[in-house]
């Protein structure tokens, strides 16, 4: 079983020990591995004092990659896994017997997930001494990514409409230009709504077209936009992810948008006379 | 008639595509304005609320931020000795601590524990100050759910993360009802002696504190350095210090997402506004070439796209600005629903500096967005134009 631990224990890098494999093991983020130029098989003294007093060696066996957290933007994790064992020793008072330290969390697996709130209740309830809680209230985070969540569907909301009246303001301009063409089909006897259906195809070819390349560049700018906030903020969290969901949902938004805006844009030259639409 | 005027009177000649355009740039800048406002907006609302408190430096023990590092041990002498400081006018020990009401309803709550004083890191609305032992304060929203006023007996589980033990409940008395400047929606506040909570704890880790609020006599600067120098293990930051902590670690997400979006929307503004004049300009190409003819100089009709581009741009640009502070309402409405953000801090503040930035942004766009719809009228050959008109 590993824990963290947190980064003000103190770390002194040596040269590798003869009796190394006796030694008892860590893992070492990577991040905290760069910082300080710790590699694999390297031997490190651990204390729990900022003076250095009472450090342990450990023996490096690994280094990882943190889970991503979202939480923890911003902050480098800078960590250290040992094994439950070695920490307790390592943090243990003088006076303090062995078997008689705390941990600060138990995490539970239940069989059936739901029961996860009435399970806390029967621990509160049974085990004096002890703070039980759902995961889903334990981690606050949840709603901070949620709240983002309605953020980033307001901004988009706001981007569509903005969007949704420069294209009227093209397709006005557009449809504008192709006035005389209208009139002509119109007097050679083509019907209103013959003409409509024409526009709505036109309209929808060109809206599918628009969304399948403003697809292809929000794909390839994906990877672009992620390795940045990779790299600004040291971490392995995936920023933009272009799920067929989300490619799907875009494609049935702003088709029939583009597909609505050509029509009443064409909808007010359609009503007008032919004569004077051809007489232009 | 001068090109701002010709410019007009084109833009009213077609009102329907003039509007929206007008509109597109005024949706589009609203936008613009308000991710210049998010862009600083906390770290001022920050600054502001650090500053209302009225400590000006704070005392931790590690350059985390409060709360997220180890605590200060022996806090009470510690701030007895900071407050005997020349520079420094008074200190207060405070820890935090996680709490629950003791009651069916579980509220989540957290329990500020202070030492230390003058002064009080929060102001007393109803009844009194939590002068004794077992005594708190509580702020509106605990005050309300709860239906607690002064002198009601309040029952608080602490999970003070430290202790071995969740501590039994404690019995408290409420001594007043409190406005505390950090005050969220989603955690009530809970506060009283140094003492009292760390009771409630259980007595573990007592007498252990977070930071420690320090209020500087004269200068805030000669106050910190007076606190380093006699306490070299613990970091004294100023207010300006600790915006900068925060800078590094909690803000950088808005900023960094409020240039990106400001960079997308202004892009999007330009290419809209070039097609929109481009299109414009080559439906109008005879008009033009009719108008070279007649002896306008190029620079004149050079001039009167850039100055349709200003009016759509300008127009849309005075437009955005009341509907970019509704937007900052609403999208500020949603941001604070984020757990642990204080009541009292915004992420979309009006600052002047933005406002000029949105402005010259604008400025910027008008002219980028003019660029190739005035080249193609300074090419415009006068005689081939009028003969393809009339031909075609």
């Amino acid at each position: 079983m590993h824990v963290l631990l947190a980064i003000f224990l103190v770390l002194l890098a040596s040269p590798a020990l003869g009796q190394e494999d006796e030694l008892p093991s860590i893992l070492i983020s990577r991040q905290l591995a760069a910082l300080e130029g710790i590699e694999v098989g390297q031997t490190v003294r651990l204390g729990s004092d900022p003076d250095g007093s009472g450090a342990r060696p450990f023996r490096v066996a690994g280094v990882y990659e943190p889970v991503p957290d979202p939480a923890r933007l911003g902050m480098v994790p800078r960590e250290i896994r040992l094994h439950l064992p070695d920490l307790l020793a390592l943090t243990r008072g003088p006076d303090e017997p062995a078997g008689t330290e705390h941990v600060e969390t138990i995490n539970i697996a239940l069989v059936e997930g739901d029961d996860a709130r009435a399970f806390a209740r029967d621990v509160n309830a049974r085990v004096p001494g002890v703070a039980a809680r759902p995961t889903e209230e334990a981690a606050g985070a949840a709603g901070t990514f949620s709240v983002l969540q309605r953020f980033h569907l307001a901004i988009a909301i706001v981007t569509i409409m903005a969007a949704t009246i420069f294209l009227l303001a093209l397709t006005i301009m557009l449809v504008d230009e192709r006035r005389e063409t209208v009139g002509i089909l119109r007097l050679i006897g083509l019907p209103v709504r013959r003409i409509l259906v024409q526009v709505l195809v036109e309209g929808l070819l060109i809206a599918a077209a628009g969304c399948v390349f403003g697809l292809a560049l929000a794909v390839a700018s994906e990877s672009l936009i992620n390795a940045f906030f990779q790299w600004r903020y040291d971490t392995a969290l995936v920023f933009v992810r272009i799920t067929p969901a989300l490619a799907a949902r875009c494609f049935a938004i702003a088709v029939p948008l583009g597909a609505a805006a050509t029509v009443v844009a064409s909808w007010a030259l359609l009503r007008r006379n032919a004569l004077r639409l051809a007489r232009r | 008639m001068n090109a701002l005027a010709f410019a007009w009177l084109k833009l009213v000649r077609q009102p329907a595509r003039a509007s929206l355009g007008v509109l597109g740039v005024a949706a589009v800048g609203a936008l613009l304005l308000d991710m210049l406002l998010l862009s600083e907006g906390l770290v001022t609302s920050m600054r502001d609320l650090l500053d209302r408190t009225g400590f000006d430096i704070r005392v931790t023990a590690t350059a985390d931020l409060p709360g997220s590092g180890p605590r200060i041990p022996a806090a009470t002498a510690t701030a007895a000795a900071l407050a005997a400081l020349p520079p420094v006018r008074s200190a207060i020990a405070v820890r935090f601590a996680d709490a629950q009401a003791g009651d069916p309803s579980e509220t989540p709550l957290a329990f500020h524990g202070i030492s230390g004083g003058p002064g009080r890191p929060w102001t007393v609305l109803r009844g009194r100050d939590a002068d004794r032992p077992g005594e708190v304060v509580v702020s509106e929203s605990v005050a309300a759910t709860l239906g607690l006023e002064p002198g009601a007996p309040l029952v608080v589980r602490a999970a003070c993360s430290a202790a071995a033990d969740a501590p039994p409940p404690a019995m408290l008395t409420v001594a007043g009802v409190a406005a505390f400047p950090f005050d969220t929606r989603d955690e009530g506040l809970v506060a009283g002696s140094l003492a009292t909570l760390d009771e409630a704890c259980g007595g573990a880790d007592a007498d252990e504190a977070d930071l420690i609020l320090v209020t500087s006599a004269q200068e805030t600067d000669a106050a910190a350095a007076a606190i380093r120098s006699i306490r070299p293990d613990l970091h004294a930051a100023t207010n300006e210090q600790m915006i900068a902590r925060f800078r590094e670690s909690g803000f950088t997400y808005f900023r960094q997402i409020s240039a990106v979006l400001s960079a997308v929307t202004i892009t999007f503004a330009l290419l809209l506004i070039t097609v929109l004049l481009t299109v414009s300009v080559n439906q109008r190409l005879g008009e033009i070439a009719a108008l070279r003819a007649l002896g306008l100089s190029r620079r004149r009709v050079v001039s009167d796209v850039l100055c349709e581009s200003s009016l759509i741009v300008g127009l849309g640009g005075l437009l955005s600005l009341p509907l970019g502070l509704l937007l900052a309402a609403w999208l500020d409405g949603i941001l604070k629903a984020m757990p642990g953000i204080p009541s009292t801090l915004h992420f979309f503040v009006f600052d002047p500096d933005a406002l000029v930035l949105h402005l010259l942004l604008l400025v910027a766009t008008a002219v980028m967005a003019a660029m190739y719809p005035m080249l193609i009228v300074a090419r415009l050959p006068i005689a081939a134009t009028l003969r393809n008109e009339v031909v075609s």
